[in-house]
């Protein structure tokens, strides 16, 4: 049973160790003027909003700009934050109203653009030392193939599972984040998890794991 | 997956909270039970763990830090605040006041232009001026500007009056000169032939050079065709996938239904 988990605790953000502040103090002292905590805020919390982008608009740089969006709104917004919500929530809402935006905007479902041609030699710098070309390609298979299935979930039904799949929110919190009942988001997972499972199942590369 | 139907109370919302681990004990021991006799559930479950296992080799890619918002992490040089036009208007101001402090003297003779300081020892001038106090600047200037020898300028604009009074002049008399019209037509028909020969091979090469743009704009124009016709093509794909995604849905929907009814027609 998960509820009421701090979302900073699940190991998600890396704080820095010269700082041991908590969120809340380090927004209050941001609020007081002291933008070194700011700063601190972004290192802890720029990689899990940037993979919330990534994972729910599918494109790297447009990914990359919502981030540092939502922490440019973060910051002005700061002396009107009271603290009714944990400062992740409320980071976490800027970044999804900005993907919402952003998809809005585009019009269409968010498509991860995927290179016809693949460049070895970048693979290659991309690869850990441990793994073998074969290994990388299929690697990189695989992520295709999970963010075309993504692509193809409607936008409430991907978020849901971004966010509790790679960000460990409760059922709770994520009712609370997109303003939904409870059951409408679990039912929006159940939905979301059969789709991606009859998609996967499609492909070679992932057909093995789905039964 | 399997099309079969299971009347398990909540089922969907209960497989979803097994799979996160959000069964309260009590439910959880009843779905394991369930589990035990239900095949559809069993094989549903282990689907949708096969999908989360997928899920989680999905990383999205490195991205290095973003620059921080705030600027406070690499201070920028003070001067790099200010803004351009102050700089330039400040650069100007000391080039100003540098020429002032070292008495900039800029002058053009006989000798050519030369720009002079007055920390610069005129020793030339001095020795033609040795009845003057220290040569100083102010009077160097008055009495530079009055002798025509030392105003160069005014002896080349003399020449060029002259030049040009002559071109007008040898103009005019090639004008009343029949003899010499004719000369002149004699000698532009002899070159007629030759200018006709050019400006032909000048019309043919840019006749070539138009025809080679236009067969490029063609291509690039069947490339962009090509190109916008595959990215339909593949919208065209993805539309159907969403499509098939929805209607997969509605018969998802419509299964909740019927377990509903069954549900209902099982307690009665």
């Amino acid at each position: 049973m998960e509820t009421g988990v701090d979302i900073a605790a699940r190991g998600l953000p890396r704080p820095s160790p010269h700082m041991t502040w908590t969120d809340e103090e380090l927004v209050a002292k941001s609020i007081r003027g002291d933008a070194d905590s700011f700063n601190e805020l972004i290192l802890r919390w720029e990689r899990p909003i940037y993979a919330l982008a990534y994972r729910t608009i599918g494109r790297e740089e447009d990914a990359r700009d919502v981030c540092q969006e939502t922490f440019l709104r973060a910051f002005r917004a700061l002396p009107g934050f009271r603290g009714q919500a944990k400062f992740s929530s409320w980071l976490y809402r800027i970044a999804l109203n900005l993907c919402r935006d952003w998809i809005r905007r585009e019009r269409r479902t968010p498509v991860v653009p995927t290179p016809e041609d693949v460049d070895l030699l970048e693979l290659a710098a991309a690869s850990e030392p441990s793994e073998s070309i074969e290994e990388l390609v299929a690697r990189k298979d695989l992520s295709r193939t999970v963010e075309r299935a993504m692509a193809l979930l409607p936008e409430e039904q991907r978020t849901a599972i971004v966010l509790k799949e790679y960000h460990g929110l409760t059922f709770q919190e994520i009712a609370d984040l997109v303003g939904c009942p409870l059951s409408t988001v679990k039912t929006r997972l159940y939905q979301g998890l059969t789709v991606l499972r009859r998609e996967l199942a499609k492909n070679p590369s992932t057909k093995s794991t789905m039964l | 997956m399997t099309d079969m139907l299971c009347g398990y109370l909540d089922r969907d919302e209960t497989i979803v909270a097994f799979l996160y681990d959000d069964l309260d004990p009590a439910r959880r021991r009843d779905f394991e039970g369930h589990l035990l006799t239900c095949a559809v559930c069993r094989e549903e479950v282990a689907g949708l763990r096969g999908v989360r296992t997928t899920l989680a080799r999905w990383e999205p890619p490195a991205v290095a830090s973003l620059q921080s918002p705030v600027a406070a992490q690499s201070p920028q040089p003070w001067w790099r605040t200010i803004p351009a036009w102050a700089q330039v208007a400040a650069a100007l101001l000391f080039l100003g006041v540098a020429a002032g402090i070292a008495n900039l003297d800029v002058r053009y003779d006989q000798r050519g232009l030369s720009v002079r300081t007055g920390w610069s020892l005129d020793r030339s001038s001095g020795s033609g001026r040795s009845g003057e106090s220290g040569g100083s600047r102010g009077t160097e200037v008055a009495q530079s500007s009055s002798p025509a020898k030392d105003a160069p300028w005014r002896a080349d604009l003399a020449a060029l009056e002259r030049q040009l009074k002559t071109d007008f002049h040898a103009s005019q008399v090639s004008a009343h000169s029949s003899q010499a019209v004719a000369q002149s037509i004699r000698a532009t028909s002899a070159s007629d032939a030759e200018i006709l020969r050019r400006v032909r091979a000048l019309v043919e090469e840019s006749e070539k050079r138009q025809q080679r743009e236009l067969a490029l704009r063609v291509a690039e124009v069947l490339r962009d065709v090509t190109r916008q016709r595959q990215a339909d093509l593949i919208k065209i794909d993805r539309n159907i996938d969403l499509m098939q995604n929805k209607l997969g849905v509605e018969v998802l929907q419509q299964r909740q239904s019927l377990n509903y009814f069954m549900r209902v027609n099982q307690r009665q």
